[in-house]
């Protein structure tokens, strides 16, 4: 590649053992053409390691789980009712090729179920309605109530598809080719690339995030309770989760995929205790809506930073 | 110019060899055209009108350019000497054959080995007569198949089940099996295939296939790639007479979008049907290993419907 896409990773990690850690991701990721940022850290010791953390990146599909916090905590507080029936109409619902956002009739389905729709099968549908009664701004206010500083939700879901059809014509191809020459240029045509615009947040603001859930120190026991519990029932385990398959540990995740987007959060739990948070959120040149080597590496950073950290 | 030089019609009518009521009804014509008179016929002897002064040295100019026109356009006819641009490795005896057919029609070809855009600006600078231009494979007159070179060994490459053709997509390294892990071969392109429009076609097609942008490398120098092609540590996208001729195994690529393109061009301002003889085209297309090809396969490009749902967001 060219001269000015050579970048220093800022590194992040409490030991000499943990950067060299981060440094082999950078490295691997790099290799195969791959940028972003990485953040691991365990739960209850607090050590950690990652690169480039505080790189404010548009979140995709990741941006439905502070969307969930914020909906399950009206939940628990009473202000919505979990049985609350909504109705989605293919007609005027939201784009996605899961959920809801497939169906070709309409359907009722009740608060709690599209929070489930939405983060077990990241269904954009489910997402927009939720939206409808909790809005962005609202949703955003919330998150900077609770200090999740670096956390930003702007725009529904089906806002990342208006802009990239708006720009490219529903041609694939044409949105990912313009933005990888965006990623080049800074200058986003796709307005939902650009982190100023886009819900947006860096890797440490969505760990910081993961940690407050796991550990009870967000919203209200119930929500982070439910949340933590509909995280654990994401079907897709292509990315973080590809490594961390084994009776022996629970992975709780969200994916998040658009254009030339790859991302994941999550927390990985062992038999043993340990807990480890994680988020990767990554941007690659490759002109290819599916590129499993690439998920596969994300999959490989998420193991070895868990293999750093756990304890013993 | 004659008139002023001798002073006088029937002199200067002479010396040109014309009547002299044609030379001045020529006279007349471009006194009619400059809107004034050339001469002073009021005399015995004539001479030229101030503007007749005026208008002699440009005269004189261009009549001087036009002999020079005349006799570029006469050597250039005489000598008929003419270089055709050819790809490197290009077989031999195939090429003989181009030159002596030539030779029968009063031709004489002086094949140059240059790269592709050396041949392309040969051709617009005026130093190539033909050359054959790289097109992409729909649209060409010939198509030469370009597939990969590997080891002669069964073993090089798959699980030694012999295939007819080749899928980038096979490229991809298999996860999951219990083998000490080593990086998989890289794809190596030759001169001849580094033309921009196909190097990104290539790149395109490896990016949807699933093969990091770093596989595809330039080969450099033709023998060293094919030395680490025949030691089963590279892939050489080649043609098939260039892998046989080394005594690699070669297997066509299966997208033809992905083949080479050729088309027999002369260089530009002639028609291309007076200039490029048929039967010349097709034995130089044979030389690098093409033939006539008029439905090329089907044109590349993203290879799937477009679903909306490809755009939003997801998982």
């Amino acid at each position: 590649m060219s001269a000015a896409a050579v970048h220093r990773p800022a590194y992040t990690g409490d030991r000499g053992a943990l950067l060299d850690v981060a440094e082999a991701i950078a490295a691997d990721w790099a290799a195969l053409g791959v940028h972003g940022s990485f953040l691991a850290r365990n739960l209850d010791t607090g050590e950690q390691l990652g690169f480039d953390v505080d790189e404010s990146t548009p979140l995709a599909s990741v941006a439905k789980v502070p969307l969930a916090l914020v909906v399950l905590d009206r939940v628990a507080s009473g202000e919505l009712d979990p049985a609350h029936p909504v109705t989605v109409d293919p007609g005027t619902s939201s784009v996605g090729p899961t959920g809801l956002a497939a169906f070709r009739h309409p359907a009722t389905v009740a608060v709690g179920d599209l929070l489930l729709l939405m983060l077990s099968v990241s269904d954009n549908a489910a997402a927009d309605a939720l939206l409808d009664l909790v809005p962005a701004a609202e949703a955003d206010a919330r998150l900077r109530a609770w200090g999740c500083d670096g956390l930003r939700v702007r725009h529904r879901m089906n806002h990342l598809y208006e802009c990239a059809a708006g720009a490219a014509g529903n041609d694939f191809s044409l949105a990912l080719e313009l933005a990888l020459r965006d990623e080049r240029t800074g200058r986003h045509t796709i307005e939902t690339l650009d982190p100023a615009h886009a819900n947006a947040g860096s890797a440490s603001a969505l760990v910081e995030l993961l940690q407050r859930v796991w550990r009870d120190e967000i919203a209200s026991p119930p929500a982070t309770a439910e949340l933590r519990r509909l995280m654990g029932l994401q079907v897709f385990t292509h990315r973080l989760a590809s490594e961390l398959r084994a009776d022996t540990l629970r992975w709780s995740g969200k994916t998040g995929t658009f254009l030339h987007l790859r991302h994941e959060i999550g927390v990985v739990e062992a038999d043993s205790g340990d807990r480890v948070a994680m988020a990767a959120l990554t941007r690659a040149e490759r002109r290819a809506a599916l590129a499993p080597d690439i998920d596969l590496a994300i999959g490989v950073a998420g193991r070895d930073a868990f293999e750093a950290l756990r304890c013993g | 110019m004659a008139t002023a030089d001798e002073a006088s019609f029937s002199r200067a009518a002479d010396r040109l060899g014309i009547a002299q009521p044609l030379l001045s009804r020529r006279i007349k014509t471009l006194e009619e055209h400059f809107g004034g008179l050339l001469f002073d016929r009021s005399r015995r002897q004539i001479s030229a009108t101030e503007l007749g002064v005026l208008l002699l040295p440009y005269a004189r100019d261009v009549l001087d350019r036009a002999q020079r026109l005349r006799h570029v356009a006469r050597s250039a006819r005489s000598s008929r000497v003419r270089a055709v641009g050819v790809p490197a490795d290009c077989a031999p005896a195939a090429l003989a054959r181009a030159i002596r057919a030539g030779s029968e029609h009063g031709i004489t070809l002086g094949m140059r080995e240059l790269s592709p855009s050396e041949r392309e600006s040969g051709l617009v600078d005026g130093s190539l007569g033909y050359a054959l231009v790289r097109t992409a494979p729909e649209r060409a007159a010939f198509r030469a198949p370009l597939g990969l070179a590997t080891a002669p060994e069964p073993d090089a490459e798959g699980s030694g089940v012999a295939r007819p053709t080749v899928h980038l997509e096979e490229l991809r390294p298999r996860r999951g099996r219990a083998v000490a892990r080593t990086a998989p071969p890289p794809l190596l392109l030759l001169t001849e295939d580094q033309v921009p429009c196909f190097e990104d076609r290539l790149a395109r097609a490896a990016a949807r296939a699933g093969l990091p942008e770093g596989r595809i490398r330039p080969a450099g120098p033709a023998a060293t790639a094919l030395a680490e092609t025949l030691a089963g540590r590279a892939l050489l996208l080649c043609t098939e007479p260039f892998a046989r001729q080394h005594g690699a195994r070669w297997t066509p690529l299966a997208d033809r979008a992905l083949h080479r393109g050729y088309d027999v061009r002369g260089a530009p301002g002639r028609s291309a049907a007076e200039d490029v003889p048929g039967r010349l085209a097709a034995l130089l297309a044979a030389a690098v290993g093409a033939t006539a090809d008029r439905h090329g396969g089907p044109q590349p490009g993203a290879g799937d419907e477009d679903v909306l749902a490809r755009l939003a967001a997801r998982g």
